[in-house]
């Protein structure tokens, strides 16, 4: 399998292979044979000189997103991106391009609206106040435009990746 | 000995006062509100009552459905744990009004001790140093600006109800003193729903070190010395330890006689701690409140003194005298812990609820963690989000340093963010290691971080970092391709299984070649 990566601002390509308890990697020219072993959170890495690596994948990764990769206690952040699947990434980027959406960081109540839906908003104008864990968080405008929807009103419960408004 | 005690409260310091139940062989009563129907606190119970929804005004808070629970479930006493009802009066007196025991003072004082400036006059009438202030609320900007002249700037406003750091403001001069004033009142009216503030003078190089009392109703007195908790965010604690760096026993011990003189000064019964600042400037101390509860860090003592106070607040409430006495308290070694809250503090600590879907706990030599929760729980949005406290224990600080580091790196949650990276970072800090502590420490660690020095070279491993990183792609297109395969690979099994079978016979032949 042939993928592209973007990991702390650098650019890789890598190809990897599998076979019985083995992975074959090709990153950017770099070879490395590794035993796989999973366990119920992660997959440990094993070189063929015997040094251990830790890893554990926060999520499901899909092509175009970023997910969290930690080895040991380290912490990556590692955007897959699959040829194969480029066309679609593609479509839902062009959509983004034209109207911004404000999502819920984190599940919360709504304790304040700043906005009103067809308002013109500047970037960095705040818009709904998100309260969780006694603690308050502004959503900011994230683009110069105007509120084409918002889905939300004081008092709303919201999940975390809720839409909670959308700027064109 | 009382035969069931129902715990009015959730999470990590549920679960410790029901393993000190099972200690007694006494019976857990647990109570939730709706989401924490699965939490770790009930499942370790004998019996568990609902007392609401979410809200804790609706459950945790509710005096009568804590009281219905503590009747139907037929308890005899009831601990409240720290935070929600541990200081409030009202809830210990109704207590008691139901025919059941309070685990913990008389409610006159916790009245006393619940207002800062009455607790302020019982510590001068006891005898003990206060910071030079007001021991009233302040009643105008007017005696704000004659009473800050007097003790010279620079000055701290603070709530009369306050806690956690809320209706408190620094005054640097007198430009900033009346909108520092109007600020202070109004955010302590929105938090405690009283606007009294008054005023203190600022302590340089202020330590926070607290003293650990404890009484029975008998008038037995003891106090088992001192926490340093200097180290703090936001007027919030993150690490605390015992003994302090300082390591003084004469200090700590007129620390703690004026620490048992303000308890006595209010008949206190029970567990409690007093607070004091040190100036390390010039090493006075002055009392600043009266906690009149167990504390979160109650660890740390417990570690180094080894005395158990979940314990003895229990056999103290069911009438029996203490069970040691001044002269049998020893501090060995020194013990460090960590508060581990579900929060980023790559995101300003921003909370991060949601599933742990993957928990280990580090163990081995003097580690000790207190966790309110276990793999697949959910941290929920409407309480604190600490999860756990991690205490180390070693003869020395640098030895308890050492575990700490090595318990940390070994910890992993999943599924959320802690703060546990930043008590990693922490652990390697140079001014950490030396003890050079006050309240400022955390604002000159982030500059230190920032500039990238002060770091110990205790950096995990010392790898290479470009390998490391290549791992982390190698790990995440694993994981990627299994996502692909599960989809596609119900088809195709039956011709790989066939394939696989071949290729792993390949391979065993070629690892006994490899041998020869």
């Amino acid at each position: 399998m042939k993928l592209h990566a973007t990991i702390a601002e650098s650019e890789v390509n890598l190809e990897i292979r599998r076979e019985a308890g083995r992975v074959f990697a090709n990153v950017d020219g770099r070879e490395y044979e590794l035993e796989t072993h999973s366990t119920s959170s992660g997959v440990t890495l094993r070189t063929e000189a015997g040094k251990i690596f830790d890893c554990r994948v926060a999520g499901k990764p899909s092509s175009g997103q970023s997910v969290d990769v930690f080895v040991g206690t380290h912490r990556y952040v590692v955007t897959l991106t699959d040829p194969k699947r480029l066309r679609g990434t593609a479509a839902s980027g062009s959509h983004a391009d034209g109207a911004a959406r404000i999502l819920a960081p984190m599940p919360g109540k709504v304790v304040r609206v700043l906005v009103e839906q067809g308002a013109h908003v500047e970037a960095g104008a705040g818009m709904i106040v998100v309260e969780a864990m006694k603690m308050q968080n502004e959503m900011k405008a994230p683009k110069t435009g105007m509120v084409t929807a918002l889905n939300v009103s004081v008092g709303t419960t919201v999940n975390g990746g809720d839409v909670l408004a959308v700027i064109e | 000995m009382f035969r069931k005690i129902l715990i009015a409260n959730r999470g990590e310091i549920a679960v410790r006062i029901i393993r000190a139940c099972r200690d007694l062989n006494i019976s857990p009563v647990a109570v939730y509100s709706e989401p924490d129907a699965n939490a770790l606190h009930v499942r370790l119970a004998d019996e568990a009552h609902c007392i609401g929804p979410a809200a804790s005004t609706e459950s945790y808070l509710k005096i009568s459905s804590i009281l219905d629970a503590a009747k139907s479930a037929q308890a005899e006493a009831i601990h409240p744990g720290y935070g929600f009802l541990a200081e409030n009066a009202h809830f210990a007196g109704a207590v008691n009004e139901a025919g059941l025991i309070f685990i913990g003072p008389t409610p006159d004082a916790m009245q006393v001790m619940g207002s800062k400036t009455s607790a302020r006059r019982a510590a001068i009438d006891a005898g003990a140093p206060v910071v030079p202030g007001t021991t009233e609320a302040l009643q105008s900007y007017e005696e704000a600006r004659e009473v800050a002249q007097k003790f010279g700037y620079p000055i701290m406003l603070k709530a009369a109800a306050g806690g956690g750091g809320k209706g408190m403001r620094e005054v640097g001069d007198e430009t900033e003193l009346r909108s520092a004033l109007e600020a202070a009142q109004s955010e302590a009216a929105s938090a405690f729903g009283d606007s009294a503030v008054y005023l203190e003078k600022v302590v340089e190089k202020p330590r926070h070190i607290e003293i650990q009392i404890f009484a029975d109703a008998k008038g037995n007195y003891v106090h088992l010395g001192e926490r340093e908790c200097s180290i703090q965010r936001r007027h919030q604690k993150v690490i605390e330890e015992c003994p302090s760096p300082l390591n003084d026993p004469d200090l700590r011990s007129r620390m703690g006689e004026a620490a048992i003189k303000i308890a006595k000064a209010v008949d206190y019964v029970g567990a409690g701690t007093v607070e004091f600042l040190f100036s390390d400037v010039t090493r006075d101390f002055y009392f600043l409140e009266m906690n009149t509860r167990l504390q979160v860090e109650h660890p740390v003592t417990e570690l180094v003194t080894g005395f158990d106070l979940v314990r003895e607040q229990i056999n103290v409430a069911a009438g029996q005298p203490l069970s040691f006495s001044q002269a049998d308290v020893h501090w060995n070694g020194h013990a460090i812990e960590c508060r581990v809250y579900a929060e980023d503090p790559d995101n300003n600590f921003f909370p991060s609820p949601g599933r742990i879907s993957h928990l280990r706990v580090p163990a081995g030599p003097g580690i000790r963690d207190d966790s309110g929760v276990s793999e697949g729980d959910e941290v929920s949005i409407h309480y604190d989000p600490m999860i756990s406290k991690l205490a180390t224990w070693g003869r020395t600080r640098a030895e308890a340093i050492d575990r700490l580091r090595r318990a940390l790196d070994e910890y992993a949650v999943g599924g959320i963010k802690t703060t546990l990276p930043f008590f990693r970072d922490i652990v390697r800090d140079e001014e950490f290691i030396q003890a050079k502590l006050d309240t400022g420490f955390i604002p000159r660690f982030y500059e230190r971080q920032e500039r990238g020095t002060g770091v110990t070279p205790l950096t995990a491993h010392a790898r290479d970092a470009r390998a490391t990183q290549d791992i982390a792609i190698i790990a995440a297109a694993l994981s990627y391709a299994d996502a692909q395969n599960t989809s596609a690979a119900n088809h195709r099994e039956a011709q790989s299984k066939w394939k696989m079978s071949g290729r792993r016979s390949a391979l065993a032949n070629s690892r006994v070649r490899s041998v020869k």
